[in-house]
């Protein structure tokens, strides 16, 4: 029975120990307060730095100093309080805010990483590596160790190799020369020479032979002869620039140190190419500063290869394309391949929408001593579909996966090994031009005559992000909905939400009712560079779906929408993508990278842990969940409590039979008295609540008739809870501050739990709920689940369910929307309170919900 | 076409203020230091010339001074990361066009040339 009970409570969230040791409940919502304070400070910087480095500033280092100095400051304390809040609980998000402020500063300071190792086996390259491994090895092993996508086994050499390289043969002070000489042909070619006839550093020759006797030791147990592909990684390659086709590939490299050694002269000195050299200087990049790192990666036994753009940049988004043909891939990305071309719809199932099978007559393949050759198709193979339909589909799936993993459209090159089995070997953003890189000043004489849709908002709006682009609206009624949100269209909804990620890549803009500019989707719009005004009032009530809107956010004081696509106003004028060509801004920018991105989306998701944070605002999300969730348990569980502060009963019209603790200013009290009336009642979030039980009509009283088999499995389920009704006050505790209420319910047979707080600051506002059990069997108790899912979702809560239990939650909404969602679940709670005996079938869930949406609680 | 000079030692604000001014039709040289950049105004004319109040060698203040000693007609803009009421009052009295405490507004900026090429 013990063991049953403890199964409960941890069903319910609760930790037996850490209740006793932890600190008093007012002590603990002070601290919380503090965190709160102090997060949002350092939100704010963030804000500030996406802004003032988003393109429309001019700004020097003396600015990116400061203002890091002060984020750096106001994280610091954030962590400080964090750990005093939860008594070190989460030590470790120390140590990873320190790994990313070592990056930031490196940044910052303008130098490369010193030190490592100079070569990286793929399985131990960690994320805070970019530098070091270079942007294509960074993203394989990115893919490898987070996203557990297939990738060739293999390893990395690192710029503290070429460091190392450069130094041990004294060439910096000929690629310096070349590089103040305007990298005159003659001396890029001394550069190369020079490179090739190099010798390696004896240090670097033993860590080759040492990742090289590892690899063989794998592949002999594998019992695979193996061959290696060296290939550029260098700096930002496949990042910000593609540097596509620049710089050199040496495939099937015996797994010699000699081959391998001789291989990776050659790509580094591909570095110091005419062409290369030239590619580097128009995106900004100083020739005497590049670094290569290489990528070694075992040999793909292809049967076929090719690539696949997640999204197809020349149509709607919808639509990913595949080119794949015999053998390597070289003459796919060479262009030397009359390759096959699937465009494949992404949704549902990845149905092929055209198939162009090609003439590939010829097809590169592996040599058996090394290097490669191309050899004649057979004939029956010439014009036969290099892929297998199910292999099709295995490519779209892969490159979607990854397109969802990095939140962006991707570039992937991939093979099909002997197998079957795909296997990526590059994956890098794809690089689409938006409608939102435009900016312009409209001329008076095109806007003259349109009609302005942004003066019939309630508010003029907050900017979040600039830019101009035309889309169709599409009104986002429930967080479900974004599963089927149309690529290119304009999200205008209720709420801001960091769910919209997922919706980020593929909208135009964004038009929020309500929301802040330092919220985390904000932030994340900022980085993602999506026009986003917040904060309109009600943008879902004035646009219609589907209409067709122009919205030019030049200004921040003046955003304008216009009713139609209004091309004159998308053309002209110059891109703000511009900057990005200017490698010290770029250089700037990429510090927020470790600053802005948000990868902890979902508290319910793996990476949910101080270890999956990667970026600052990931350890301010961190704080802020797990702040309330340390509130939450705390509240809920400490009985304590109730023995050290008055408990005042609250006397209401129906019989909840709820007792309040005022941790301060929840309630006025007259003298001694142990109860209170509504009236009483000063915590703004609880007096919502009770307003909502208590509304007319939604107490629902009649007796509900439970047949013997509910009865009986509500007994299997909660023993200790059915049996002793003493208990009962414990579970009816309102625990409640002027702008805080956590309330806990026992109401029959199920569990109910709403932790809010609500406050003029809309940023720290969240209500947090969580409904768990029931009396009835397992399907009906599912159905009330469905039902108040359903509810929630048009509420605007983010949901999550399990079984019979299902959490909700919301922030940053300003106080008077709180007021009115709070009431609307007081209303909830007292409609529900029974209903799962009478959801009798699932065309019930409907019904029930249509009535509490309408107000008709009787029916 | 009017011809504006940025004079800033940090690459990044010249680049940047190119990068802008030349959207809006002007033409752009950018120098990193005040001396060659009062070399080239003996050579060629400026209708306005940006520059940074604190930099290494001839500081901003010199470089208004000699501008508006030699070529009166030149408006100058300040931009400085340390802005303070002092530096301002300085430079108003150096008869300063504009003043601008970094981060610039780009918008802004913009803005005040076109306010200082319409005065003429």
């Amino acid at each position: 029975m013990k063991s049953l009970v403890r199964k409960i409570k941890s069903v319910f969230g609760l930790k037996e120990a850490s209740v006793a040791e932890a600190l008093p409940f007012d002590l603990l919502f002070a601290h919380f307060r503090e965190v709160l304070d102090s997060k949002n400070r350092a939100m704010e910087v963030i804000a500030d730095m996406s802004d003032k480095l988003g393109g429309g500033y001019l700004f020097d280092i003396t600015y990116v100093h400061n203002a890091y100095s002060e984020l750096s400051a106001a994280m610091q304390d954030s962590l400080q309080l964090f750990e005093k809040l939860t008594r070190s609980r989460y030590a470790q998000l120390g140590d990873i805010f320190a790994r990313i402020d070592r990056q930031i500063r490196l940044l910052v300071e303008g130098i490369s990483p010193v030190g490592g190792d100079q070569v990286i086996s793929y399985a131990d390259i960690t994320w805070d590596m970019a530098r070091s491994v270079g942007g294509k090895s960074s993203g394989l092993a990115e893919l490898k160790n987070y996203a557990k996508t297939n990738i060739p086994d293999g390893f990395a050499i690192t710029t503290k190799a070429f460091d190392d390289f450069m130094e041990h043969n004294h060439l910096g002070g000929l690629i310096q020369a070349a590089a103040d000489n305007s990298t005159s042909p003659g001396a890029l070619s001394g550069i190369r020479d020079a490179i090739m006839k190099g010798e390696m550093p004896p240090t670097l020759s033993a860590a080759i032979d040492s990742a090289l006797l590892k690899l063989r030791t794998r592949s002999a147990r594998a019992g695979d002869q193996v061959f290696l592909a060296v290939r550029s990684s260098a700096e930002e390659e496949d990042n910000e620039y593609s540097f596509a086709g620049q710089f050199e590939t040496v495939l099937n490299v015996p797994l010699t140190r000699k081959t391998v050694e001789e291989a990776y002269r050659e790509v580094v000195a591909s570095l110091y190419t005419p062409k290369a050299a030239a590619y580097q200087k128009s995106a900004g990049y100083d020739i005497g500063n590049a670094k290569m790192a290489v990528a070694c990666l075992v040999m793909v036994d292809a049967m076929a290869s090719g690539v696949a753009y997640s999204s197809d940049p020349s149509a709607d988004g919808d639509t990913l394309i595949i080119n794949a043909t015999w053998g390597l891939g070289t003459s796919i990305v060479e262009g030397q391949t009359d390759a096959d071309l699937y465009r494949i719809k992404k949704h549902p199932e990845f149905s092929v929408i055209t198939k162009k099978i090609g003439n590939k007559s010829s097809m590169v393949t592996a040599n058996a001593g090394g290097g490669t050759i191309t050899v004649s198709v057979p004939d029956e193979l010439v014009e036969q579909s290099s892929l297998a339909d199910n292999q099709v589909h295995d490519v779209a799936e892969q490159a979607m996966l990854i397109e969802q993993y990095f939140r962006k459209p991707v570039d992937i090159e991939w093979a099909i090994d002997k197998e079957g089995a795909v296997v990526i070997l590059q994956a890098r953003p794809l690089r689409v031009i938006r409608n939102s890189d435009v900016r312009v000043t409209p001329p008076h004489s095109i806007v003259s005559g349109l009609k302005r849709l942004d003066q019939l908002l309630r508010n003029p709006g907050t900017v979040a992000q600039k830019g101009v682009v035309a889309g169709r609206v599409f009104i986002l009624r429930r967080a479900d909905e974004l599963d089927s949100f149309p690529k290119g269209a304009i999200l205008v909804a209720r709420n801001d939400s960091s769910e919209f990620i997922r919706a980020l890549p593929y909208a135009s803009a964004i038009i929020t009712d309500i929301g802040t500019p330092t919220s985390h989707m904000s932030s994340v719009c900022r980085e993602f560079r999506v026009p986003t005004l917040v904060n309109t009032g009600d943008a879902t009530k004035i646009f219609r779906q589907g209409q067709e809107i122009t919205v030019v956010i030049e200004d921040d004081e003046d955003p304008q929408i216009y009713d139609g696509i209004i091309r004159e106003l998308l053309q002209g004028g110059g891109t703000s993508g511009s900057m990005d060509d200017i490698f010290e801004f770029r250089r700037k920018r990429y510090i927020l990278r470790y600053i802005s991105p948000l990868n902890l989306i979902d508290p319910l998701m793996d990476n949910f842990r101080p270890d999956g944070c990667r970026t600052m605002h990931d350890i301010l999300r961190f704080i802020h969940e797990k702040s309330v969730v340390e509130l939450v348990d705390k509240a809920r569980y400490d009985n304590d409590m109730v023995k050290r502060h008055a408990a005042i009963k609250l006397d209401l019209p129906v019989p909840i039979g709820i007792v309040v603790i005022d941790i301060g200013g929840g309630l006025t009290r007259d003298g001694n008295s142990d109860s209170v009336s509504i009236e009483q009642i000063t915590s703004v979030p609880l007096l919502e609540i009770v307003r909502g039980i208590t509304y007319p009509g939604v107490w629902r009283s009649e007796v509900t008739s439970l047949r013997v088999s509910d009865f009986l499995s509500s007994m299997m389920r909660m023993p200790d809870i059915t049996s002793d009704s003493g208990d009962h006050v414990v579970y009816n505790i309102a625990v409640a501050s002027k702008e805080y209420v956590n309330l806990s319910l026992r109401l029959g047979y199920h569990f109910n739990m709403i932790d809010c707080y609500c406050s003029e600051n809309a940023k720290n506002n969240h209500i947090y709920f969580r409904f768990v059990g029931g009396a009835t069997d397992m399907t009906k108790r599912s159905r009330r689940v469905q039902l108040l899912s359903d509810i929630l979702l048009e509420l605007g809560f983010n949901v999550n369910t399990k079984g019979d239990l299902i959490i909700g939650r919301l922030a940053n909404l300003p106080q008077r929307d709180m007021e009115i969602t709070l009431n609307q679940l007081g209303r909830l709670i007292g409609y529900t309170r029974q209903l799962d005996a009478q959801l009798l079938d699932d065309t019930k869930i409907e019904k029930y919900v249509r009535n509490f949406l309408e107000g008709n609680y009787e029916g | 076409m009017s011809r504006i000079m940025v004079i800033d030692d940090e690459k990044i604000v010249g680049d940047m203020s190119r990068m802008s001014l030349e959207q809006e039709g002007y033409e752009v040289e950018t120098f990193l230091n005040a001396e060659p950049a009062l070399a080239r105004l003996k050579e060629e004319q400026f209708d306005i010339v940006i520059t940074d109040y604190k930099m290494k060698g001839m500081d901003g203040m010199e470089v208004l001074r000699t501008i508006k000693t030699m070529y009166p007609e030149i408006k100058v803009i300040m931009i400085t990361a340390f802005a303070n009421l002092d530096t301002a009052i300085e430079a108003l009295r150096g008869d300063v066009h504009d003043f601008f405490p970094k981060p610039v507004k780009i918008k802004e900026l913009k803005a005040s040339i076109k306010r200082a090429l319409q005065k003429e």
